[in-house]
């Protein structure tokens, strides 16, 4: 459950963005992903602030939770079970290995010369990047159109966009940079 | 005064139910068969209706009301981005389609935004070729009541606003809903039908206000009957757009060519008179269409005598 807090001049704006914010993430599938939201919308000054925290996805996941792996003779095979990890695999592998060393026989299908299996078998994938850029696009949605000067904060966990319709003024920078801290922090250092 | 009706049931003796409806001077507005069954939109005299409707009964089909039918409504967004379309813009648009109403989707080029927003010469122009007009704004309710208003001020034909805070009225707009603001998906819950049916009966009340005045001074002809006059053409029956012919509450939009036809729509024959005298014919401001205005009985017999 993602925890809201809102604050501002319109209770039907705060209300109705929640709600269209919920239902995006809905929509894409991340919901479980953000742990906390809060929103600052001031129409009267054209001000809206979203910042968004995302939640600790615990350990990597490791590689034989998403894919099947078999020692061959001069290397690895490994069967993908989980296309969606296909892309940071196979760019993992050729981090590791590079190109030369590393085949895709086929969509779900890779072999990997000269590795061992226990050593592909170690490695673990980080689906954090993955998870900020669809949050970053949910929060791209829900944006209103018209206000197109914006400015954005974030660090590991927290995503923090100001936008306003003309001129970005230092007290909106201000503002934003505070809720972004505050949502670093957490709830109970608030 | 004519009335726009439905009537829906199989094709087995249908003919009989035309020629009923030309016998007492009615029209064919729109006829769309499937198979064995058969839709007919019929344009027919009020004092009538009794007789179609026991023959509809008859052949075992229905008349069904459709108060919004021979009229071209526009909705109308702040622009075309997804943050606007396709709902509940088309939510709207799909739902007058089932009161008969003919809609179209319009997104202004620079509607969004606050002190930014605004719409053109041209864009009013376009909305005013049709019968009604239905604006979207938004969620908030200083952006609507400052500056949103002033979108749809000068447009000369009704509008209806749909916003989705609480607000007792607006100005310069003919009726307004609340509660519909920005969606994500489609109106599907009951509570937001219930906000559609609001919508459809806002326009109804804003077309019958429109109708009623034009009754005062009436037209020298119903659309309808220039329609079928029209249906002669050639161009027309070669016409592959959809509904090459539609309907207005005080004209009509045929979707030929303005300039390559003026002339022979001018000389189109209508109870013994030329078009261009019962009519106000000129150029459609969007794609190769022609708009013709008919002019009241008071503006033809004057000009006549």
């Amino acid at each position: 459950m993602v925890e809201f807090e809102l604050e501002g001049t319109e209770q039907y704006a705060l209300e109705s963005y929640q709600w269209l914010l919920q239902r995006i993430l809905m929509d894409m599938g991340i919901s479980t992903m953000v742990e906390r939201v809060r929103l600052v919308i001031r129409p009267d000054q054209t001000l809206f602030i979203i910042s968004m925290r995302i939640k600790q996805s615990g350990s990597k996941r490791p590689l034989y939770d998403i894919a099947d792996t078999e020692s061959q003779e001069g290397g690895t095979f490994i069967t993908i079970k989980d296309e969606s990890y296909a892309p940071r695999l196979l760019s993992n592998l050729w981090h590791k290995y590079g190109r030369e060393r590393v085949q895709q026989l086929t969509r779900l299908e890779i072999f990997v010369e000269g590795a061992p299996v226990e050593e592909i078998t170690d490695i673990r994938l980080d689906p954090e990047e993955e998870v900020r850029s669809q949050l970053l696009d949910a929060m791209w949605r829900l944006l209103p159109e018209g206000l197109k000067v914006r400015n954005e904060y974030f660090n590991d966990d927290v995503m923090t966009i100001v936008a306003t319709e003309h001129g970005m003024t230092v007290d909106f920078i201000a503002e934003a940079q505070n809720v972004h801290r505050n949502m670093i922090k957490g709830p109970e250092e608030d | 005064m004519y009335e726009v009706l439905m009537f829906d049931g199989g094709v087995h003796k249908v003919d009989e139910l035309l020629d009923l409806i030309e016998d007492v001077g009615g029209f064919i507005l729109q006829r769309t068969q499937i198979q064995v069954m058969i839709t007919l939109t019929i344009a027919i005299p009020g004092e009538d209706r009794p007789l179609i409707e026991k023959k509809a009964a008859e052949l075992g089909g229905k008349i069904i009301e459709v108060p919004l039918a021979g009229t071209e409504i526009a909705v109308i967004g702040p622009t075309l981005g997804r943050h606007h379309m396709p709902h509940p813009i088309c939510d709207i648009a799909e739902h007058l389609r089932r009161y008969g109403a003919i809609t179209i989707v319009m997104g202004l080029a620079r509607g969004r935004g606050r002190k930014t927003c605004q719409i053109s010469a041209a864009e009013k122009a376009i909305i005013e070729e049709y019968d009604a007009a239905i604006f979207m704004l938004g969620n908030f309710t200083e952006c609507v009541t400052h500056e949103k208003i002033d979108l749809y001020k000068d447009i000369q034909i009704p509008v209806v606003t749909v916003i989705g805070p609480e607000l007792e009225s607006l100005p310069h707009c003919e009726a307004l809903v609340c509660g519909v603001g920005r969606k994500v998906e489609r109106m599907r819950r009951s509570e937001e039908i219930a906000k559609l049916e609001e919508i459809a009966d806002r326009v109804k009340e804003v077309i019958d206000k429109r109708r009623v005045e034009i009754d005062e001074d009436p037209l020298f002809v119903h659309p309808s009957e220039i329609k079928d006059a029209l249906e002669d053409m050639e161009a027309v029956q070669v016409c592959l757009r959809p509904a090459p012919i539609v309907l207005h509450v005080d004209g009509l939009r045929v979707k030929i060519p303005y300039k390559k036809h003026v002339k022979e729509l001018e000389e189109l024959e209508v109870y013994g008179h030329k078009l261009k005298d019962i009519a106000i014919i000129s150029d459609c401001r969007l794609g190769d269409s022609t708009m013709i205005k008919i002019k009241t009985k008071a503006e033809v017999e004057g000009k006549v005598r």
